[in-house]
């Protein structure tokens, strides 16, 4: 990373405040032993009882503790986003790199597949193969990146392509150097940016997908997520619990969202070329 | 992107219609075992005999891939067992409400969203300018599964305002006049909430592609030429705006259609969504397989029908034929 694009980003607000609540997260993360005294299993307490000194959300119809249930649904979504987000980051930047040094018919073949990729609404066949197979998270996620990685590679590729007609790459050619070495040594370290971006973008779906098929009864209903959460407080909603109950998920998801995508609008505004000449 | 590229667009969306029926047609037949008594013992529904037989035979006897595809194109897709209805009554009775709440949620926030962020690009630098990408950027960080559950908090439970769930009033006999109001006044609330997730990246990236739009050199032109400021904004710049907008609509399907199903399920709107949801809570799987196959193709249909209005209104294109 240049020295002067780690300015701009430390002087962005929106990067700041992206990273302000990943600190936030990572806190609540590792300091969910202590925080929460419950076992989000725990079905023992008084169904509905409200926020006290013992439960600081209250308890949920099920008699468990909203609180302990918030850290694990933080968790869960959390692993998701950066399961799903490296996954497809990982094989949209080997398909990108292999269509931009190869070029030809493989180039051609990986391109068309791509674009096939991009026109299925993948969400869909998430939601056929969760329905019917009942898979696990770990595995939805994985599908999930295998029919997310298009758009990096076709970023990776274009970059790559601009970066090989560069002239250090072409006297690292004339010297001799190998394709695994320009590849390893000088292409894929100067592509660093575009895989923060990829990668920013890609956690921001998934994370949003999460949610949302949690949210519809896709997942298994004994992993806990904010999604599942919203669902269920939401048949109480005219009761007195939303804001013990509806609405601390709701927010928790919705700063999850944000730091995710204010990283990804930060990162890609200091990084794009294109913006740069602004 | 020139001519050449968006000549693979097309074959690209035919395969990947052939992919999800393919995808419809098989997965149900990789499960192992007799599924369909495993299924539907954990279901709420309960099959008599006949039932059971029946649905066996859907997924196992069908001949083959053609006769799956010939069926679904003649309507028969197959029987449901929780609502006792043909899925395509189901499907086609929840279709009108789905595009209704899409369509109108998409037109309104591509159209007035095109037109702030040229307007903003044009005002580039000024507070009100800076105001609303800041607002907008934060907008986006906002799921729909927020913005919706909190306004349904806000103006159906605090105030009263408007409905809370359905699409219209139930049993209720009304005049022309008075079922339009009843239909606006339910739409209004997931209409808002779409509205406010889909807005704030159309004028977004309106934005950023007008800014680089205006750097060009025939703006200068056509200002030089003594053109009023609103055509050269619309006739000549706004026009090349106009193009990511259609390619980020592709790109963006995924997002959309979650967003919508979520959107539709919070205020129990009588759409796909709503059905959808009701059927992965019952485990209707015929219903659930129907509702996929059936809103993927009219998403590929719809992105086809877009990529075909890109090539037209794309200026580059029209001068190179």
């Amino acid at each position: 990373m240049h020295r002067n694009t780690r300015k701009e980003l430390s002087a962005d607000p929106w990067f700041l405040t992206g990273a302000a609540i990943v600190l936030v997260v990572v806190f609540l993360i590792a300091a969910t032993p202590w925080l929460s005294v419950h076992d989000p299993y725990d079905m023992g307490f008084q169904p509905l009882s409200p926020s006290s000194s013992e439960h600081w959300l209250g308890v949920n119809d099920g008699g468990m503790d909203i609180f302990a249930e918030l850290l694990l649904g933080i968790r869960n979504t959390v692993a998701f986003g950066l399961v799903t987000g490296m996954t497809a980051l990982v094989i949209g930047v080997i398909i990108g790199l292999v269509c931009a040094w190869f070029g030809g018919l493989t180039d051609d073949v990986l391109m068309r597949l791509s674009d096939i990729l991009l026109a299925i609404p993948s969400v869909m066949i998430l939601i056929l193969v969760a329905a019917l197979f009942r898979p696990s998270p770990v595995a939805l996620g994985l599908l999930l990146a295998v029919m997310a990685w298009p758009t990096t590679a076709k970023a990776i590729r274009a970059q790559a392509l601009v970066i090989r007609k560069s002239l250090h790459i072409q006297a690292a050619r004339q010297m001799g150097a190998s394709g695994t070495y320009i590849i390893g040594r000088h292409m894929m370290p100067e592509l660093f940016p575009l895989y923060l971006i990829g990668f920013a973008a890609k956690a921001r779906m998934a994370m949003f997908m999460e949610a949302s098929l949690s949210f519809l009864g896709l997942f298994d209903p004994s992993r806990k997520s904010l999604g599942m959460m919203i669902n269920y407080a939401l048949k109480y909603y005219y009761l007195d619990i939303w804001w013990n109950w509806l609405l601390p998920p709701i927010l928790c998801l919705t700063l999850l969202i944000m730091m995710v995508t204010f990283l990804a609008v930060s990162l890609e505004k200091v990084f794009d070329p294109r913006l740069k000449m602004l | 992107m020139n001519g050449s590229r968006r000549r693979y667009y097309i074959p690209a969306y035919l395969f990947a219609a052939l992919v999800m029926m393919l995808a419809s047609y098989s997965l149900p037949r990789w499960l192992p075992g007799d599924f369909v008594t495993a299924m539907y013992s954990s279901s709420h529904v309960t099959l008599n005999a006949d039932q059971e037989q029946d649905l066996k035979a859907y997924y196992t006897e069908r001949q083959g891939f053609g006769r799956y595809v010939v069926d679904f194109f003649t309507l028969h897709w197959g029987y449901s067992y929780a609502f006792l209805t043909p899925i395509s009554e189901l499907i086609l009775g929840a279709l009108p409400w789905t595009l209704l709440l899409m369509g109108g949620a998409h037109l309104l926030s591509m159209i007035l969203g095109f037109i702030a962020g040229v307007e903003a690009a044009w005002r580039r630098g000024g507070i009100i300018e800076k105001a609303g990408v800041g607002t907008m950027t934060l907008l986006e960080g906002i799921p729909e599964i927020g913005t919706g559950v909190i306004l349904l908090l806000f103006f159906a439970l605090h105030l009263g305002w408007l409905p809370a769930s359905g699409g219209e009033t139930a049993y209720a006999a009304h005049s022309a006049g008075s079922w339009l109001l009843d239909l606006s006044r339910h739409l209004a609330l997931p209409l808002a909430t779409l509205f406010l997730a889909y807005f704030p990246g159309n004028f977004l990236l309106t934005r950023g592609s007008m800014v680089m739009v205006l750097k060009q050199q025939f703006l200068e032109t056509a200002r030089a030429k003594g053109l009023p400021p609103a055509r050269v904004r619309y006739g000549h710049a706004a026009r090349n705006a106009l193009l990511p907008m259609v390619t980020r609509f592709g790109l963006r399907i995924a997002f959309m259609v979650t967003g919508a199903l979520v959107v539709e399920t919070i205020y129990s709107y009588p759409g796909l969504g709503t059905l959808l949801f009701n059927a992965i809570a019952v485990r209707d799987l015929p219903l659930i397989q129907g509702i996929v196959l059936f809103s993927s193709l009219i998403v590929l249909f719809v992105n086809l029908g877009l990529e075909f209005v890109y090539s037209r209104i794309d200026p580059r294109v029209n001068h190179a034929s």
